[in-house]
């Protein structure tokens, strides 16, 4: 059996936040001073969990870890054909009632489309909290009405997509698709200030939720359209100003500056901190992945490893200082950021404790790190088709094959540039020992478009050819293989779906997609479905689940909808 | 992130093609192309001013900075250049030309509003065609050796067995360009794309994934595949000529599902990038 540490740290910002955010009061007095007067009785059980609390979703990975598993069981392998929709609620993005702010026109940009959910939610004193692009909304947690709406006016931007926001006290933080820091009161939705993190006429673009440690508010730029730099920063809680940035490439004079050329490559290299990341109170460590060297597709003009690009990086919070790194794709030239979830994983390993960092990353391999020192422990593949390496090199990364770089008459490559999975948050079940996730198994023919010896951007032009064999996967952590693999829906050109926003509870349960509309409850040990609704699109965000005066809830967004699930009281 | 971008792409293709029916039906291959994105940066509408700002660059700027402003001798690349991204009509780049840099071997240059107009045009115009890969040109790719894709056609690829040159494949140099092509030579499944709206759904098509579906009463339906998940099963049945869906109970009713092109998805894992190189170009010569 796996060993449980306790988040005594996360506990106690859990509870500190509750508490503020319940102490004040906004429009809805008289509803909300209820409902927090409910939820604070039951912090005192938030405090005592070593993991997701039973009755919040206090951030991205509704704890510090990542693993999305949920000690929660009311609903189980036995009740599960029991659950019935709760309430849906359908985003609303027209500014007539809602709080406006932003720095950009009142009449939205031609070309905008319906936004999709892919936040998770946080869920603080019976209010679920989360984002699409340019808005924000409250919701009530009991019926899915909503609170408040903000809308952002945007100056424009790649609006595709937002992963949620992050709460401190009194005061939300999230990020606009044109790289604006924005702070929000909890209870009202009043914007408290603004600042511009990056300018979006370098093809910057800011989807990152913020994640909080302590009085740290970290967020990531991300932008892949332009060779920019990518870096993290965190802001201070109250002013919005900086207190440290970490560039994901070094500069002239730091470490590793020989995994690149020149200076001019380095500081152009790329490397988006796209997703939130994971957090050991104990190490004080923050893990995050890093998105994939510039220019995209071609490598030429980079030679090298091309540090810290497709990284699993671990840093101080309180400095921004690296502490170690482990890259799983040296000189990547096929968009395989590795910005996938780093889970946390306490268990045995070769018959001794440790502490570990796992991740199922973009370019088709399992990768399994101790997490003080970055130490590699375990790499496998898990995507059968997979064409691109010259084999798993001695510090147990995937060798580099020129050979299978975009050219100029075409290179087929699998997976595609979409990866074997992809940003969708996976789950860890300490009770099962595994890792779930949603791969594809795509092939795409990657021509090289940009001959100059100077080639920019994406320098190449991807043609997709076939999808064939997606899956679910639950992979040994300590093993690296595939315990079961369930296959995703077909249409009559093949697979679909794939990466997906997952869920494990001690119900025994794990809530995912099927890759065609179907919200699904499987079996966590064996992934035999126990249970389905089809939705009105496939599942785009994480699941999440909590109990509201007793009865548990599970939450999931499909495209612009939001729906709420649980058993018949 | 590029799977958002991805999805997108599909979702609005299948809003067109499949408007009134099934729209889960993937479509991804119909057009093969998933790069399509969503940007800041806007293009330059006056081709004038660009052709002006690249002569004046070549003249003015490119011993330093390259004819193409990705950098020289000594001068960097223009177009990664924080000024010149942020710019906005030659402003902020007028005003920094004005001074130069001379403490860096930068010179000052005094042009009149109208040629920082379309210098800046140009570089501008530059920037986006970097960022926009949709505007990317696949150069040409017919570099292989015909005769030895004529011999892989008869021998290693074993494709003489469903296909002949003089049969089905009669033309087909001529009839597709040679993306198109090699993509159809790696599956050719539902319409080329770029060759105008499909006569109907995927599944209709004779490339479709089947399936025959047989309930306990013995009675049985087979045709193009709709839509299979572990719940229900969608069908163009092509006996009865209509769409049939059932639901699915474990092995209730027995589904076995058979893709015409199995011997070319079998292949994506066998394929060197020389023999699919030799092959578009034996196809490509038959014209």
């Amino acid at each position: 059996m796996i060993r449980l540490r306790c988040f005594a740290a996360s506990a106690r910002q859990v509870r500190a936040r509750c508490f503020a955010a319940s102490a004040r009061p906004g429009h809805f007095l008289t509803f909300v001073s209820f409902v927090s007067f409910v939820s604070f009785a039951s912090l005192v059980s938030v405090v005592a969990r070593a993991q997701i609390p039973s009755d919040a979703w206090p951030t991205y990975h509704g704890d510090y870890t990542g693993r999305r598993f949920s000690t929660l069981k009311q609903i189980n392998t036995t009740n599960v054909k029991n659950l019935t929709l709760a309430w849906v609620y359908r985003l609303n993005t027209s500014r007539a009632a809602a709080i406006v702010g932003g720095e950009g026109p009142e009449t939205p940009p031609p070309g905008g489309t319906t936004p999709s959910i892919k936040s998770t939610p946080l869920m603080l004193n019976g209010i679920l909290y989360f984002s699409v692009p340019d808005h924000v909304y409250a919701l009530d947690v009991r019926t899915g009405r909503e609170v408040w709406h903000y809308a952002w006016k945007t100056r424009g931007g790649d609006h595709i997509g937002n992963r949620g926001v992050g709460i401190l006290g009194n005061w939300l933080y999230f990020l606009t698709p044109d790289n604006y820091f924005v702070s929000l009161d909890v209870a009202t939705g009043k914007e408290r200030w603004h600042h511009e993190i990056a300018n979006m006429k370098r093809e910057y673009f800011s989807t990152n939720a913020p994640m909080v440690i302590g009085r740290q508010i970290i967020i990531g730029v991300g932008g892949d359209a332009l060779d920019i730099p990518g870096y993290l920063e965190s802001r201070d809680p109250e002013s919005g100003n900086l207190v440290w940035r970490w560039n994901t490439t070094p500069r002239a004079g730091e470490a590793n500056t020989n995994s690149w050329p020149d200076e001019d490559s380095m500081a152009h290299g790329g490397g988006m901190p796209w997703i939130p990341g994971t957090y050991d109170p104990e190490l004080n460590l923050y893990y995050f992945g890093t998105g994939n060297p510039q220019p995209v597709l071609a490598g030429f003009s980079r030679a090298g490893d091309n540090l810290y690009t497709c990284t699993i990086v671990a840093l101080n919070p309180n400095t921004g200082k690296m502490v170690w790194y482990y890259q799983v794709t040296p000189h990547d030239t096929h968009d395989w950021d590795a910005a996938q979830t780093p889970i946390l994983i306490d268990g045995d390993f070769n018959g001794r404790p440790r502490k570990m960092v796992a991740q199922a990353s973009r370019n088709g391999h399992y990768f399994l790190l101790d997490r003080a020192t970055g130490e590699h422990l375990l790499t496998t593949k898990y995507l059968d088709s997979l064409n691109w390496t010259k084999g798993i090199n001695a510090k147990g990364q995937p060798a580099h094959d020129p050979a299978k770089d975009a050219s100029v008459p075409g290179t087929l490559v699998s997976p595609d540039t979409n990866g074997g999975t992809n940003w969708p948050p996976p789950s860890f079940n300490p009770e099962t020992g595994l890792l779930y996730f949603g791969t594809r198994q795509g092939f795409s023919v990657m021509y090289l478009t940009d001959t100059d010896g100077k080639p920019q951007g994406w320098a190449a032009a991807e043609r997709n050819v076939a999808v064939v064999g997606n899956a679910l996967k639950a992979v040994d952590y300590k093993t690296g293989q595939v315990k079961w693999s369930r296959p995703l829906a077909m249409g009559p050109a093949g697979s679909t779906g794939g990466p997906m926003g997952l869920l494990s509870t001690s119900g025994g349960l794990l809530f995912g997609n099927d890759g065609a509309n179907n919200f699904v409850a499987y079996d966590a040990s064996s992934g035999k479905p126990l249970w389905h609704a089809g939705l009105g699109a496939t599942t785009s965000n994480g699941p999440q689940t909590f109990t509201v005066d007793g009865r548990q809830f599970i939450v999931v967004g499909a495209g612009d909808t939001l729906y709420a699930f649980a058993l018949q009281p | 992130m590029k799977q958002d971008r991805n999805r997108r792409a599909r979702r609005d293709r299948r809003a067109i093609i499949f408007s009134a029916c099934f729209a889960i039906c993937a479509v991804f291959f119909l057009s093969g192309v998933t790069d399509a994105q969503q940007q800041a940066l806007t293009p330059v509408t006056d081709q004038a001013a660009v052709d002006r700002g690249k002569a004046l660059l070549v003249e003015q700027c490119g011993f330093c900075h390259g004819a193409n402003a990705r950098g020289g001798s000594g001068g960097p690349d223009l177009t990664r250049s924080v000024v010149v991204q942020e710019d906005e009509g030659g402003k902020q780049l007028g005003a920094f030309l004005r001074v130069g840099r001379p403490d860096r071997g930068m010179p000052k240059f005094d042009l009149p509003d109208a040629q920082m107009s379309d210098l800046a045009a140009f570089l501008h115009s530059a920037i986006y065609l970097n960022a926009n890969r949709r505007l990317y040109k696949i150069l040409d790719i017919v570099v292989g050796d015909p005769k030895a894709g004529q011999a892989y056609f008869s021998g290693a690829g074993r494709c003489s067995g469903c296909h002949s040159p003089t049969g089905d494949l009669k033309g087909v140099g001529a009839k597709y360009e040679p993306t198109v092509l090699q993509g159809r030579l790696l599956v050719p499944r539902g319409r080329p794309g770029g060759s105008g709206p499909p006569a109907g759904p995927l599944y209709m098509e004779k490339t479709a994934i089947k399936v025959t579906v047989t309930l306990p009463s013995g009675e049985s339906a087979t045709g193009g595949l709709v839509r299979l998940t572990d719940f229900d099963v969608i069908l163009y049945d092509t006996a009865a000529g209509r769409v049939r869906s059932f639901l699915r109970n474990g092995d209730v009713p027995k589904v076995v599902v058979t893709d015409p092109l199995q011997a070319h998805v079998d292949h994506l894992t066998k394929w060197t990038d020389t023999e699919m190189h030799n092959m578009t170009a034996y196809l490509a010569s038959l014209k």
